[in-house]
């Protein structure tokens, strides 16, 4: 396998009605890196992540994830490519019918892994992230920032090798936040690639991981280690 | 615990016309299906007990000529290729028949009846029936031979239309069954559009995702289509006891119910079978366009 999970190159996308968003963007992940993607509300930070988690087609140019071109795959296989992601949507995108519990372990039944124990580690994950008393209760009554937390642990339970996650802070207070980021750290340490999007300057300032920076339709990539500004 | 799904296809509207027009159909299907098999069973029951095919009229002459010519006939007709048995019809028969027929027969002259003979043919040869019919007039002019098997044709034609129509109609029904599975699972796609993409977005295969309405259409299917043939035999036994009761006489073979046994008991299985796999296949194609 490739040392690089994701390369772009060249990729741009406009939407059928809508923005042009990015002209030529070429950057590689390399895997087991942690990057913050950031740029102004509306630069297209939820977009690239779409098209890495292959829920948006680029427009124009390549796109290379775990070393394959997802654009040329047959849609039967796509599901495998997808198996290697975890992804905390903006919106959550929880399942309203289904507990708490059996959200988060559905991630792990669709990889084929038997219920009871699916069931297990997503309990597991929930006591981790907070939510050991809302394991059988519908997602409909659980406040946002709970809503967040069954979306990160649905997102992780699977231990992805690449870790999409598009403003996971949003709805949580700062002390929330700072557990979760030790979470994705927690995470990278053991080999997960990890790109969190987000405007939330005091996480970004926390955490001395590189950026993807998205700027006038290109995306800028800072070192690690980068002095805060 | 409770058996989960992943797609709240329980809850559908689609979900609901389903079960109700599988279980008729079903209920529809195994009459249509048993009622088939009566109409095969008692047309050959009647075919082997068809034993006159043609019959010849030997008119009433003086007594001494009249049972020589009898006997002369009988004799042509032994050496005929193409006949198994020809004997000639009982007197006292005929005179019963008539009897039924007219009420008294007192007044009749009856010995000027003429006599009958009952023919029966064989299917391994064919039979030249003019040329028989020739040789008998050569013996008497007013010999007659009168020819059943056409009528028999008809009759049997008749038969095999009706086993042909309700066999159609038994498969149309089930037709109509998957056609209305097909329906459901496509409208169910339609309406899940959202919940699927979400489960194709966290990696489930199509094939997870059909297997989802395969089992529900499968669970469906058999509690609807085991309601419509229980509702059938149900129907059945109450037509068989009301027929005993106008005292129809028609000697059911034992097989007849094995068969009709069968159909009640194997259909909801079939159905529910071929719903399955229409629906897998419906849901797969639906999700890969
Ligand atoms: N489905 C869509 N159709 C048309 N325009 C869209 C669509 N989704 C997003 N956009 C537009 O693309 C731009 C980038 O959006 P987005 O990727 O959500 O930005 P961000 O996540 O950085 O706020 C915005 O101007 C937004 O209005
Ligand atoms: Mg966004």
């Amino acid at each position: 396998m490739s040392d690089f999970i994701a390369q772009l190159n060249d990729v741009g996308h406009q939407y059928e009605e809508g923005p042009e968003i990015f002209k030529k963007v070429t950057f590689d992940i390399e895997s087991g890196s942690f990057y913050f993607l950031t740029g102004p509300s509306g630069a297209g930070k939820s977009s690239l992540l779409k098209m890495l988690y292959l829920g948006l087609k680029p427009t124009w140019g390549s796109l290379r994830l775990f070393g394959e071109d997802p654009l040329k795959m047959k849609p039967s296989s796509l599901p495998f490519l997808r198996q290697k992601l975890g992804v905390v949507f903006q919106e959550f995108k929880l399942l309203d019918y289904l507990k708490v519990i059996d959200n988060v372990s559905l991630p792990l039944r669709v990889r084929g892994i038997e219920a009871r124990q699916a069931r297990k580690h997503a309990e597991e994950l929930l006591n981790w992230v907070g939510l050991s008393d809302a394991l059988n209760v519908y997602p409909s009554i659980l406040s946002g920032g709970q809503k967040q937390r069954v979306a990160i642990a649905r997102a992780i339970v699977t231990r992805p090798q690449l870790l999409l996650a598009d403003e996971p802070t949003g709805n949580v207070d700062d002390e929330i936040a700072l557990k979760l980021l030790h979470l994705f750290e927690e995470l990278n340490k053991m080999g997960t690639t990890v790109i969190i999007a987000t405007h939330n300057q005091n996480l970004l300032e926390k955490s001395p991981n590189p950026l993807l920076i998205i700027k006038e339709g290109t995306i800028i990539k800072t070192s690690p280690q980068r002095k805060s500004s | 615990m409770k058996n989960r799904q992943d797609l709240p296809l329980t809850h559908d509207i689609a979900a609901r016309f389903l079960p109700i027009i599988v279980g008729l159909m079903v209920y529809l299907g195994c009459l249509c299906c048993v009622f088939t098999f009566f109409v095969f069973d008692a047309t050959h029951s009647w075919k082997k007990q068809l034993t006159t095919h043609v019959t010849i009229e030997i008119p009433r002459l003086p007594s001494e000529s009249s049972d020589t010519l009898q006997a002369r006939v009988l004799q042509l007709l032994n050496k005929t290729p193409g006949i198994r048995q020809a004997a000639a019809v009982p007197q006292r028969e005929l005179e019963s028949l008539l009897t039924s027929l007219v009420g008294t027969t007192s007044s009749m002259d009856l010995p000027s009846l003429p006599v009958l003979i009952d023919v029966a043919l064989t299917e391994e040869e064919p039979i030249d029936i003019e040329n028989l019919e020739a040789h008998l007039k050569n013996m008497d002019a007013q010999i007659q031979l009168m020819d059943h098997r056409a009528w028999q044709a008809q009759v049997l034609t008749l038969i095999q239309a009706t086993i042909v129509l309700t066999s159609t109609l038994t498969l149309l029904v089930l037709l109509t069954a998957l056609i209305a599975t097909k329906f459901a699972v496509r409208t169910s796609l339609l309406i899940h559009r959202h919940v699927i993409d979400i489960l194709h977005l966290i990696g489930a295969t199509d094939e997870y995702i059909a297997r989802q309405f395969q089992i529900h259409i499968l669970k469906q299917g058999l509690v609807a289509s085991t309601l419509g043939a229980a509702l059938a035999f149900l129907t059945f036994w109450g037509i068989m006891f009301l027929l005993e009761n106008i005292g129809f006489s028609f000697a059911f073979k034992a097989t007849f119910f094995v068969q009709a046994f069968c159909v009640f008991t194997l259909a909801p299985f079939m159905t529910s079978f071929f719903m399955m796999f229409f629906a897998r296949h419906t849901a797969l194609k639906g999700l890969y366009t």
